[in-house]
């Protein structure tokens, strides 16, 4: 039957060739873990965070390997991504508030994590959410290109920053420097308003309006209150 | 993950072949996780069927094996290793895939699997029906993180010496995937079971995929187990009443994990254009697209119970999921289809006709033959139908990095 379905399918033709059933290869991890038949209740070794992912009892040589250079992996990534940095350079996305707010609604996801995260390890935030941001008029060529009002995530971990376009997609992308934090962050008060979506599906209802004033820099944030 | 493709358009039909209990089993679905990764992995522990033995030497699941059991993956690891050669291929974006090293580095869910005495408690409630819907979705979903952790680590092992980055992303991904995988494992402990995962590593026959196909599928199978978990975890969260095992309060930080894989073969994807950029590329993904969103539709009106127990509407909450999905995957597919007409949905809902059908064909008490006989007409309808769906005009996407339609974007 997959075949006959495969087949009609257009092009798929290589896939029924390329998908037939292999036995394991021998090269899979089968020997490294197969030896593990005593699996009790807890087989799969739990993860705390002091054990980290692989106990050594379940599966030894390679993978034991990785739970301790995870742990220091983390320290090392965060100094380095903050010394390689110069402290007045600033990257960001941008796009429209709607897109920003309102769409992408797993890009509130991602920043409450990141915000969770920092506190954690007690970092101190280095991402924010600019709306109507003025930096804006150093770059015509953006802003010939964006429906308004704008909404820019700006860091100082450019790093981080691709990552965000990686996942966000439809975001020009740029750095800039400033002098200071306050005017880096600077922003036009602006009132946004979202249309409700006409055909909301989905069975939860949609974040919050106002769920990214966690986001905002200081000043803005005292602003948005008064 | 390349599962899908497969089994999509496998397991409607195929079902007959195999007994009507085990793979039939009319519950859960292995939520998020069969689709989330290595789809359509198909267990079915015969524990499951029988009421859990409370002796922990006698708790290990055994596994029957089906026309459709799980399956795990491989694929062709000289030619991953000829892909990501940096010296070979000079266009690879490194800032991706160093950028994505620093996120999965970042592990934010270190701390996050940690468990606590209401795990028990809710088990210990769960009797009967819902008792065993719960367990078969923590086996098919234990099984399916956990060959998603095979096929990653082997991918990191193997990638090291050509490409140390996106090696060590694709180990730090089977970090995760066996996060998850222990993480139901304990859950099983909760209903005295346990999947014995270095029997299945041995037990389990391999499936092959070449690279392209690897990429797409797996792509696939994370995001829509981002919109499957985070769709239910904010559907619990809003209603809590349904909440009847402290596993879903986990799925919000636990997708991101998901969201953040499909991220990744994201950037693989970009690091082979060939595989975005012509016509080939295009009806690959449509074909891709259509496979994982029909297998999780017919696989999901199967077992309603199970969602109808959390409080959803199966139907509503699949194509919620798929619409969610498809946009998503819009952002680098070069095509997919057009799910949001509503004729699309009317096609999936004549497959599910169709299917049910066909199982119907197969609870009856004819010869083999017959049976044969009396599906092939429905088969062929399933068949056109998907066909149909196929041909349906589809959207043209793609990341703007590539997409030819980005001048005129207004962002």
């Amino acid at each position: 039957m997959l075949g006959t379905v495969s087949l009609v399918m257009g092009s798929s033709s290589a896939a029924v060739a390329t998908s037939t059933h292999f036995p394991a290869l021998k090269s899979l991890p089968t020997s490294r873990i197969g030896h593990h038949n005593h699996f009790p209740t807890l087989s799969f070794p739990f993860v705390l965070p002091s054990t980290s992912i692989f106990t050594s009892s379940f599966l030894s040589s390679p993978l034991s390997s990785l739970s301790s250079p995870f742990n220091t992996a983390i320290a090392a990534v965060n100094s380095d991504s903050a010394d390689k940095q110069e402290s007045n350079k600033y990257y960001f996305l941008v796009a429209n508030a709607k897109f920003m707010l309102d769409e992408e609604e797993h890009f509130k996801e991602l920043l409450f994590e990141r915000l969770r995260n920092f506190s954690e390890r007690n970092k101190e935030q280095n991402f924010w959410l600019v709306i109507e941001p003025k930096f804006l008029d150093k770059f015509p060529n953006i802003t010939k290109r964006l429906r308004r009002p704008a909404v820019a995530l700006v860091s100082t971990d450019s790093t981080w920053i691709t990552f965000m376009k990686l996942r966000l997609d439809r975001v020009l992308a740029e750095s800039y420097e400033a002098n200071s934090i306050e005017e880096a962050l600077a922003s036009t008060p602006t009132n946004l308003e979202f249309e409700k979506p006409e055909n909301w599906v989905a069975p939860y209802s949609k974040y919050e309006y106002g769920w990214w004033e966690a986001f905002l820099p200081p000043a803005t944030k005292a602003e948005a209150k008064v | 993950m390349a599962a899908s493709a497969e089994m999509a358009l496998v397991k409607p039909i195929s079902k007959f072949c195999s007994r009507t209990l085990e793979f039939g089993s009319p519950r859960t679905r292995a939520i998020p996780f069969s689709y989330s990764k290595f789809t359509a992995i198909k267990m079915s522990a015969t524990s499951s069927q029988s009421p859990p033995k409370p002796s922990k030497n006698a708790n290990k699941a055994s596994i029957k094996e089906t026309l459709l059991t799980p399956r795990f993956y491989t694929t062709d690891f000289d030619e991953m290793e000829t892909l990501f050669n940096t010296e070979i291929n000079k266009n690879l974006n490194q800032a991706e895939f160093e950028a994505l090293l620093q996120e999965f580095k970042t592990d934010y869910n270190q701390t996050h699997f940690v468990r606590n005495k209401e795990f028990k408690e809710a088990a210990d409630k769960m009797q009967g029906a819902l008792r065993e819907i719960f367990v078969e979705f923590l086996e098919r979903s234990c099984t399916a993180e956990f060959s998603g952790f095979l096929l990653y680590k082997e991918l990191g092992r193997r990638l090291k010496k050509t490409n140390p980055v996106v090696a060590e992303i694709f180990s730090l991904m089977s970090r995760d995937e066996a996060r998850h995988a222990g993480f139901l494992n304990k859950g099983l402990s909760d209903f005295n079971l346990a999947l014995d995962l270095g029997f299945l590593t041995k037990a389990r026959k391999y499936t092959f995929f070449k690279p392209k196909f690897i990429f797409y599928a797996t792509y696939l199978s994370e995001k829509i187990g981002y919109w499957r978990y985070i769709t239910i975890y904010r559907h619990l969260k809003a209603n809590p009443e349904f909440q009847c095992y402290p596993i879903f309060k986990y799925f919000e930080n636990w997708c991101q994990d998901e969201n953040r894989h499909g991220d990744f073969f994201s950037a693989l994807l970009k690091a082979q254009p060939q595989f975005l950029n012509d016509w080939k590329a295009k009806l690959w993904s449509r074909f891709f697209c259509l496979s994982v969103y029909v297998t999780m539709y017919l696989n999901d009106c199967q077992r309603t119970a199970f969602y109808e127990g959390i409080g959803l509407n199966t139907k509503e909450f699949d194509m919620h999921v798929i619409i969610e999905t498809n946009r998503t995957t819009a952002r680098i597919f070069p095509a997919v289809p057009d799910v949001e007409n509503p004729e699309f949905k009317r096609k999936l809902d004549r497959m599910v006709e169709i299917n049910e059908k066909l199982i119907a064909v197969g609870e009856t008490n004819d010869l083999p033959l017959v049976k044969n006989l009396k599906r092939i007409p429905l088969a062929a309808a399933l068949v056109s139908e998907i066909l149909a769906a196929y041909l349906m005009p589809p959207i043209e996407s793609g990341s703007v990095d590539f997409a030819e339609f980005e001048p005129q974007l207004v962002y």
